[in-house]
């Protein structure tokens, strides 16, 4: 059924202009998949949902192979899920086997998102039939988890971390509040009433704030190259030696990334040590092992692929991208979660088809046309940079069709620079605020229904137990920031 | 960066203040038979309040002053110019229109930034601009601002 839709002429389209455009943001430095679903997001608001999702998922796929591109040609992980790429993958390109690392990336990330997708299909319908039962204290559990995880791994500082969620949680405060009707925060300004539109926001925050950022550290970014690319197949040699890698990278990075708040970076570093401590050589690793390569792009891939997992079903994002992702769900008018499986049916299984085809458009993509992304990744950056903003204004603008959206993504754009010099996390702001009125709602429901005030959190197993983890991933960091600190 | 987490957390601290404040004054804590519009806010103005006085105390115990974090010379410079320029930008949207508004600003900044020589520079701006119309004005429809110059 989802073929379908999948595979009309116009879907396939956008798949392939996704993959596309989701391979140079992922390349170039600077803009990473959150930035990149933010910016493309307006665009999508004239077409169908499916066919808007369809590009989103693909550009999404797309970004974990483009961020491969820089890490192994010039040591500068396009996005943070190829950080770890940089280790072995630069090493092979200095012993002129930059090919074959770029082309079994190529080949762990179509196996691990193909298996991704299947895996995907198989976990979601039980895991959305489960969350059916989910009352307000189960999902409210479940929305402070996702929160309290995101914020875990954000950066090294947790308290610059929490700061940034309850920053994101007071701004979705604003606008009217749905169960009172009172017009919070708003100060009489009419556009206020709406509250604070996530998608400027996140524009600015990722967009606009990187801009900015990269135009104080100008030249620290410029891509130089001379390698030819002429032959980026990997010798079968290569395959057979790394296929147990791969398996393992997809397997490792399907359930990091189907929890919420652990995405592809995570599940990257984590493939990435465990076929250090797998290995017969571990002493190899960092000068040059392919294992060290395959592991982790397949993994980023495989979560890539398993954030859409918790997204769909939950309606909880387990990262910036899918945050963004999700909060384009809600202005097609879609309701994310459980009831999506069942009252948008071809909107799902669509998706769902449709990354199988991204993934072979990014195989032959990725194999066929690199020598032509390779050029792509050396425009200057005072080229790029205005072009990134422009695109910025015009996707603010193009919201809703006011000046007001654009303002906001201005300041946001600074807020995002000051929050990346100063190390605090917009990830953690852009997810609260995507989730905040739905966590608020749920949890004014929970204690309506409550004759125990907040403490229902812990009267019902499941909620319980979601709650008991997400002060769990609170107490975490903190014990470790007392324990560095008694040291 | 010690001095920046002090200045971040007094005025945080003051924000949260603020917002609790308003929240109590002009929404309801509690409405009938759950928690009002003032009641969230509350806790995350609370939360957000010992979150700020947190990162004083570590800032003010903090010995190093750490490494300095502002911007000087050429990158500060590039960074003002990239801004200012962009505010003009936004700001003048309704009198050049996105389109002409968006060529004339690619012309200012391509050239500031990368020194290219101008046939590049010209071909940049015309490019995206075309682009720009192409895409959301022509096909995806969306009411760009006009300008008083040119009105499609």
């Amino acid at each position: 059924m989802g073929f379908g839709v999948a595979f009309t002429p116009f879907n396939i389209l956008m798949a392939i202009a996704g993959v596309t455009v989701g391979i140079l943001i992922g390349a170039l430095p600077g803009v990473g998949p959150p930035s990149g679903v933010a910016m493309l997001l307006p665009l999508t608001f004239g077409m169908d949902p499916t066919s808007g999702i369809i590009m989103l998922a693909a550009l999404y796929a797309g970004t974990m192979y483009g961020g491969t591109i820089t890490a192994v040609l010039i040591n500068t992980p396009g996005e943070s899920a190829s950080v770890v790429t940089c280790l072995d993958g630069y090493q092979m390109a200095v012993q002129g086997r930059a090919g074959p690392a770029l082309g079994i990336a190529a080949i762990g990330s179509f196996i691990a998102g193909t298996i991704g997708v299947v895996l995907l299909m198989l976990v979601s319908p039980l895991l959305a039939r489960w969350a059916l039962s989910f009352g307000p204290p189960e999902t409210f559990a479940l929305m402070l988890l996702g929160l309290t995880t995101v914020t875990m791994l954000a950066g090294e500082d947790p308290l610059k971390g929490y700061i940034s969620m309850v920053l994101g949680l007071m701004l979705a405060m604003v606008g009217f509040d749905i169960i009172s009707g009172d017009a919070r925060f708003g100060f009489g300004i009419p556009e206020m009433m709406d509250g604070v539109d996530f998608l400027p926001v996140a524009i600015g925050l990722f967009g606009l704030g990187e801009v900015l950022y990269g135009a104080e550290q100008k030249g620290a970014t410029q891509v130089k190259t001379s390698l030819r690319l002429r032959d980026v197949l990997p010798s079968v040699q290569d395959f057979v030696r790394t296929k147990w890698s791969i398996a393992r990278g997809t397997l490792m990075g399907f359930l990091v990334g189907v929890l919420p708040g652990a995405g592809p970076t995570v599940a990257a570093f984590m493939a990435y040590t465990l076929e250090k401590r797998v290995s017969d050589e571990p002493e190899k690793f960092g000068k040059g092992e392919i294992k060290g390569v395959a592991g982790p792009e397949s993994a980023n891939n495989a979560a890539a692929t398993a954030a859409m997992v918790p997204m769909l079903t939950l309606g909880i994002p387990g990262s910036a991208t899918t945050a963004i992702m999700l909060g384009g769900l809600m202005m097609w008018g879609l309701r994310p979660g459980p009831m999506l499986f069942e009252k948008n049916p071809q909107f799902v299984w669509g998706l769902i088809a449709s990354q199988y085809i991204a993934n072979v458009l990014l195989l032959i993509m990725s194999t066929l046309f690199i020598p032509l992304f390779v050029r792509a990744v050396r425009i200057p950056y005072s080229i790029l940079m205005p072009l990134i903003v422009v695109f910025c204004v015009t996707g603010a603008y193009s919201l809703k069709n006011n000046v007001w959206d654009v303002g906001m993504m201005l300041v946001f754009g600074v807020v995002g620079y000051f929050m990346k010099k100063l190390g605090y996390s917009p990830a953690a702001l852009v997810l609260a605020l995507v989730l905040g009125p739905l966590a608020e709602r749920a949890l004014r429901q929970a204690l309506i229904i409550s004759d125990a005030g907040i403490f229902i959190l812990f009267m019902r197993p499941i909620s319980a137990t979601l709650t008991v983890l997400a002060l769990v991933a609170i107490a975490v960091p903190v014990c470790r920031a007392l324990m560095t600190r008694a040291r | 960066m010690r001095s920046a987490d002090r200045v971040t957390a007094v005025l945080l601290f003051a924000f949260s203040v603020a917002f609790v404040a308003g929240a109590l004054k002009y929404y309801s804590w509690w409405g009938s038979g759950g928690p009002g519009s003032a009641f969230l806010p509350f806790w995350l103005g609370l939360v957000m309040s010992c979150l700020a006085l947190g990162l004083l105390v570590r800032s003010l115990k903090d010995r190093n002053p750490g490494a300095s974090w502002l911007p000087r010379g050429e990158g500060l410079r590039d960074m003002l110019v990239v801004l200012g320029i962009t505010i003009a930008f936004v700001a003048f949207l309704n009198i050049t229109g996105m389109v002409i508004g968006t060529a004339i600003y690619l012309l200012i900044l391509v050239r500031y930034l990368g020194r290219h020589p101008w046939w590049t520079t010209v071909a940049i701006a015309l490019a995206a601009a075309g682009f720009n119309w192409l895409v959301f004005v022509h096909w995806l429809r969306v009411p760009m601002p006009e300008g008083i110059i040119w009105t499609f």
